[in-house]
């Protein structure tokens, strides 16, 4: 069936596969369809939904269609001496509707938030074909039930996101690159103690791990990767401050577009999250972690600062070498993350995901999913939600928390 | 049902000095200081703890009662009222469990008041970032329901990008927990669905707010401008440069003399139209280059003059100014109705016109205070509501104003919430259909709406969907 080319012709689709009961695959780009369980249902393509619906640059907002390509708003924006101050892992390729219903975001977050602080409003077609405003074109906005935020990494279980409003930034008057490489015999721990005095407000504070700081080629070790931005007085004097963290060395700020996009497509990813303070006992854990499946070869890196580490094995979640490889996959989910850790999965082989636990199982979650996808036809399956409200948990979380 | 009955079997929770009954007692929670609306609760209840509240809210389901979650009661919107329903007030819950600095969380309760929070993370050099103008009464519970914001948000967020998870108690009674203090996890953003709820999906029983290091340093400027359109156009012009001010505050002529008029008098200059307060925060490096870059945007924009505060008692006399004016402008008639609503930050000028024009057609005196930089105005009124069509106007001019923002791309509020004050308004600015989906939502969290029944979505809203499925 062609692509939906309007709001309506979309919410006339789901409309009707809601009537039929029948499934939708819910498409963007599909530079990352791969993500996520494995999500069967007739292709509902958003791709031809795109371009920019209003852009105001003294508002510093922008609404696009869901469609339009990450490519698209930074050319876009970039000529108004401006940016979304959002760099997601992938392919520039990838659409906006879907950065935000994943909510993908990369090393930029630390200076201008995740995606959910940076949509300010949405059209979203409910699993009915209801089509929904919420939020809405100003920066600051608490009129009614935030359903915004409820959309924003729901992976479109709860609605088809159309059109986004998001905030903008205008682009730094400087900004600047940085490596960062010191004595590899060190801790961890030793090595980024000073980071905790240090007069630095950096844009992108990540530590790479000596895979990926070779695959990009920026050094032999571990290394930090900082991005640095603000008038010129401020970048120089962050600039002296580095050295205390080691030998610092400037490198072209594209190094960030290539971290984010030369990331292997054909690999399993998860993010590791814990505390800030536990970020280096984390990454070491799961550099650990992942010398056990050596023949994989990772690359691991984290941002430092929200304690959040980006773990990708470079290996086919389809091919034969995840047979061959032969892993205990309820051991290896579990195991990746030290104790207390959160992890997230984005890319697994189908025989893993079973031993995932579900994100969105509990009474309310899937209650949510009944009130605005009553047929599960949204992406069903993607979250392992399970397929009838009387089979969920109860969100046991909060005595446990307590305790 | 309300009963007798009930009113003991809640004493035997709270004890009997925290039932509230007497109409002398429930005057004090007639109002959530919007002139013009007031409502009698049936009763006032104040538990001490999470667990009362959970014992509470059950009883009162077993019940089918209605109930209100309050904080403060600074609301400004009409939330925090209740008709034939019982007020749980979260005042005694004011213990802060836990701050760890070294991960920058706290773990408090809801009651704890936003100004005894940031007293008491200060000395770890760390702040919560929300910094309402009514700081020094409302309540983390109530900012969390509110989503508040304050001067300082334009650069560092609102209440929703400084909470990491809340516990909730469902209007069933049932403790949940919405988000993570300790990591970020996949799944529906419950905790950002929870924040700005306000009191319609359960209680905020914990709250862990995130913290911030104080910046290391502050430059604080206040231009003075003669016209409003002057200074809203020196508002852009520092947007535009990518300075990301701490704050950027527009009083109007009509606030200054009020404050200047008042103890709280900051020595703004009384003769100009407009005072925009600026503020740069951050690194040392650097921050005088940005403060000079807003002294010429201001000086190009029109401004008669530009000085920088000097000193720490400097800075904070600026800041009292605003952060009293509202204080100052309720002392000019009994009456003061605060508005809040938000515009595109480039529809300002052509706004602060339309709303001038609104008053005067009306004949009732608009003043501004508000946080330009994010286009979110406070045009306000002060009048006597004794004087019922004094009142009327007022009433008039508001729901015209609201109008205005709404035709200029805007919202109806930006920090207040919706409550009562702006049921009327949420037709004009949703579908049927979004509305509904409110509505639905609603009803997963409070399947009998019994908590804070009638606000925010209006009821016909919720009708609808019910007929569709
Ligand atoms: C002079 C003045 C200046 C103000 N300035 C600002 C400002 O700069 N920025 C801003 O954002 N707001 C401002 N406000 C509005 C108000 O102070 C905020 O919205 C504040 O967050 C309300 O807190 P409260 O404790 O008074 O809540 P209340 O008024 O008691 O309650 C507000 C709502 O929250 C609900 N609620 C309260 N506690 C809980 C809980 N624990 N769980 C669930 N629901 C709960 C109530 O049911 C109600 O709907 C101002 C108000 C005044 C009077």
């Amino acid at each position: 069936m062609s692509a939906p080319a309007s709001p309506s012709d979309l919410a006339a689709r789901i409309a009707d596969a809601h009537a039929r009961r029948a499934p939708l695959r819910i498409r963007g780009a599909g530079t990352w369809l791969d993500a996520g369980r494995p999500c069967a249902g007739d292709p509902l393509d958003i791709g031809a939904l795109a371009g920019i619906v209003e852009y105001t640059p003294g508002d510093l907002t922008i609404t696009a269609r869901a469609g339009t390509s990450l490519r698209e708003l930074d050319r876009v924006t970039a000529a108004e001496g401006q940016w979304l101050g959002l760099d997601p892992a992938g392919a520039p390729e990838g659409t906006i509707g879907a950065t935000v219903a994943t909510a993908s975001d990369g090393p930029l977050a630390i200076a201008f938030g995740r995606v959910r602080d940076l949509v300010l409003g949405l059209e979203c077609i409910t699993g009915t074909g209801e089509v929904t405003r919420v939020g809405g074109r100003v920066v600051k906005n608490v009129a009614g039930f935030d359903l915004v935020r409820l959309h924003t990494g729901a992976w479109g279980t709860l609605g088809v996101i159309s059109e986004v409003t998001l905030r903008l930034r205008a682009r730094p008057e400087v900004d600047r690159a940085f490596v960062v490489t010191g004595d590899e015999r060190a801790s961890l721990e030793s090595r980024l103690a000073p980071l905790t005095d240090l007069p630095l407000a950096p844009l992108a504070l990540e530590l790479l791990d000596p895979a990926l700081s070779a695959a990009l080629g920026l050094a032999r070790g571990t290394c930090l990767l900082v991005r640095l931005g603000g008038n010129a007085e401020r970048v120089d004097a962050q600039q002296r401050a580095l050295g205390a963290l080691g030998d610092v060395r400037e490198v072209d700020t594209a190094v960030f577009m290539r971290l984010a996009a030369d990331e292997p497509s054909d690999a399993l990813v998860a993010r590791v999250s814990h505390e800030r303070t536990r970020v280096a006992e984390t990454f070491r854990h799961v550099l650990e972690f992942c010398g056990t499946h050596a023949q994989w070869e990772p690359l691991v890196r984290a941002s430092l600062s929200r304690g959040l580490v980006r773990v990708v094995l470079p290996i086919s979640s389809t091919r034969d070498d995840v047979a061959a490889a032969n892993v205990d996959w309820p051991s290896f989910v579990r195991t990746i993350a030290p104790p207390g850790a959160h992890v997230s999965w984005e890319r697994l082989p189908a025989e893993a995901w079973p031993h995932v636990p579900c994100a969105v199982a509990d009474t309310i979650s899937t209650g949510l999913r009944d009130a605005l996808d009553p047929a599960r036809v949204l992406n069903a399956g993607l979250l392992g939600e399970p397929a009838r409200r009387a089979d969920a948990v109860p969100r046991a979380d909060a005595r446990r928390v307590l305790a | 049902m309300i009963t007798a009955g009930l009113a003991d079997a809640l004493r035997s929770i709270v004890g009997p000095r925290w039932v509230k009954q007497r109409p002398a007692e429930l005057t004090a929670y007639d109002s959530d200081a919007l002139p013009g609306y007031r409502a009698t609760p049936s009763f006032v209840v104040l538990p001490a703890s999470r667990d009362e509240v959970i014992a509470v809210v059950r009883l009162l389901a077993q019940h089918g009662v209605p109930f209100v979650p309050r904080g403060a009661g600074t609301g400004l919107s009409g939330g925090a009222l209740a008709n034939d329903a019982v007020i749980i007030g979260l005042n005694r819950l004011t213990r802060i469990h836990a701050i760890d600095a070294g991960n920058r969380i706290a773990h408090v309760e809801p009651g704890v008041v936003n100004a005894v929070l940031q007293r008491e993370v200060a000395p770890f050099g760390l702040q919560y970032a929300p910094d309402p103008s009514s700081q020094s009464a409302c309540t983390i519970g109530g900012n969390v329901a509110e989503n508040a914001g304050g001067p300082h948000c334009l650069k560092y967020g609102v209440t929703l990008n400084h909470v990491a998870a809340v516990t909730v108690c469902l209007p069933n009674g049932e403790l949940v927990q919405f988000g993570d203090p300790a990591s970020e996890r996949d799944g529906y953003d419950l905790c950002g669905l929870f924040i700005g709820s306000e009191g319609c999906f359960g209680i905020a029983t914990d709250v862990w707010v995130r913290l911030l290091p104080v910046a290391p340093a502050v430059r604080t400027l206040l231009a003075d401008f003669p016209s409003l359109t002057d200074a809203a156009r020196a508002v852009s012009a520092i947007i535009a440069t990518g300075i990301v001010p701490a704050a950027l505050e527009m009083m109007d002529q009509a606030t200054i003399r009020a404050v200047e008029a008042s103890i709280y008098a900051a020595g703004y200059p009384t003769d100009v139209a407009a005072v925009l307060l600026a503020e740069v925060d951050g690194l040392e490096a650097g921050l005088d280059a940005d403060a000079r870059t807003i002294e010429r945007c201001c000086r190009e924009a029109g401004a008669r003059d530009v000085r920088i505060a000097r000193t720490d008692g400097d800075r904070a006399r600026l800041w009292q100014g605003r952060k009293k004016a509202f204080g100052a402008l309720g002392r000019i008639a009994p009456h003061l109705v605060v508005q809040d609503a938000v515009v595109p930050r480039t529809r300002l000028p052509d706004v602060l016109e339309t709303i001038a024009a609104i008053g005067a057609r009306h004949g009732v005196a608009v003043c501004n205070v508000f946080h330009a930089g994010d286009g979110n105005i406070h045009p306000n009124i002060s009048y006597d509501a004794s004087d019922h069509a004094q009142a009327e106007r007022v009433h008039a001019a508001m729901s015209e104003i609201m109008q205005a923002c709404i035709d200029a791309g805007g919202t109806i509020t930006g920090e207040h919430g919706v409550g009562l004050d702006k049921l009327g308004y949420m037709d004009a600015l949703f579908t049927e259909p979004s509305l509904a989906a409110m509505c639905a939502v609603r009803e997963v969290f409070d399947p009998d709406r019994r908590a804070n029944p009638g606000k925010v979505v209006p009821v016909h809203a919720c009708r609808e969907w019910g007929g569709r499925r």
